[in-house]
């Protein structure tokens, strides 16, 4: 990408006020700048769940991940200097918001990232399964966390109305995987969620 | 929107384009309004001092309403 088309999306960027479009596209120009140096980015935790779901739910902040090997930390500073980025290694702020770059993505689910094809190229976002059962774990253990618990409503609504296919097999696998074992809660806020919108329960337990 | 049947979902396999995308916004937020309020961005967390620097006293930028995506 060339200098002018990074100043123009910076431009672009810095100027949009809706903070789910600013993400988006901020995390579309990190993608294409690390992809151009061999690094695969994607949007992870509360950024990615609100790409999904417009839930309302994310801070001033975007977090990526890589999905495989990242930059060394100089080059990671050239490449986000490139967007004027201030600060480092692993967080900067860019464009009137904050980046964070954590490490490896930490993934079980064997579906693929979700990907979209944003303005200044494609961002993938952290697979729904993995998000769900995660976040339905945040919002019990270590203890109960209403936050945690209405942002998995809200993901459990848009994937249940069709929005977001899932693979529920997966979700069943993951669920009951020694990192999670939360079948059952899973199952039963998929339950509400469903008799809320009136909808099937696609998380059936039997 | 009205008519679900229009509303692009964002799939498994493939990509979504960024108009579906944008055209998805509204419905999906509705959804979650049903079962949660409809801003649930947390009060606080570990990078409070430098987001509440960055946007004069809150967390982020305020959300546009569901109306007006």
């Amino acid at each position: 990408m060339d200098a002018s088309k990074i100043k123009s999306a910076l431009a672009d960027i810095t100027a949009e006020q809706d903070p789910t479009i600013k993400s988006l596209k901020m995390a579309s120009l990190c993608s294409a700048l690390w992809a151009e140096r061999g690094v695969e980015l994607v949007v992870v935790g509360g950024s990615a769940i609100e790409i999904l779901t417009e839930g309302a739910y994310a801070s001033g902040d975007l977090d990526l991940c890589h999905t495989s090997v990242s930059l060394p930390i100089r080059q990671r500073q050239e490449v986000m200097g490139l967007l004027g980025a201030k600060g480092g290694p692993r967080n900067w702020q860019i464009a009137g918001m904050f980046v964070d770059v954590l490490g490896l993505a930490e993934s079980f689910a064997r579906t693929p990232y979700r990907r979209v094809q944003a303005p200044y190229g494609d961002v993938l976002v952290m697979k729904p399964e993995d998000l769900f059962v995660e976040r339905v774990l945040v919002s019990v253990y270590p203890g109960e966390n209403s936050s945690a618990r209405e942002c998995a409503k809200k993901l459990a609504a848009v994937i249940v109305a069709g929005a977001i296919p899932v693979d529920w097999n997966e979700v069943r696998r993951l669920a009951n995987l020694p990192e999670y074992r939360n079948l059952p809660e899973c199952e039963k806020l998929v339950k509400e969620v469903a008799d809320e919108l009136d909808l099937k329960n696609p998380l059936h337990s039997d | 929107m009205n008519s679900t049947s229009k509303i692009p979902c964002i799939p498994i396999d493939g990509s979504i384009s960024y108009e579906d995308w944008l055209k998805g916004r509204r419905y999906r937020r509705e959804l979650g309004n049903r079962v949660a309020p409809e801003i649930i961005r947390r009060k606080s967390s570990s990078s409070d001092r430098r987001l509440k620097k960055l946007f004069d006293g809150e967390r982020g930028l305020p959300f546009t309403p569901t109306e007006k995506l």
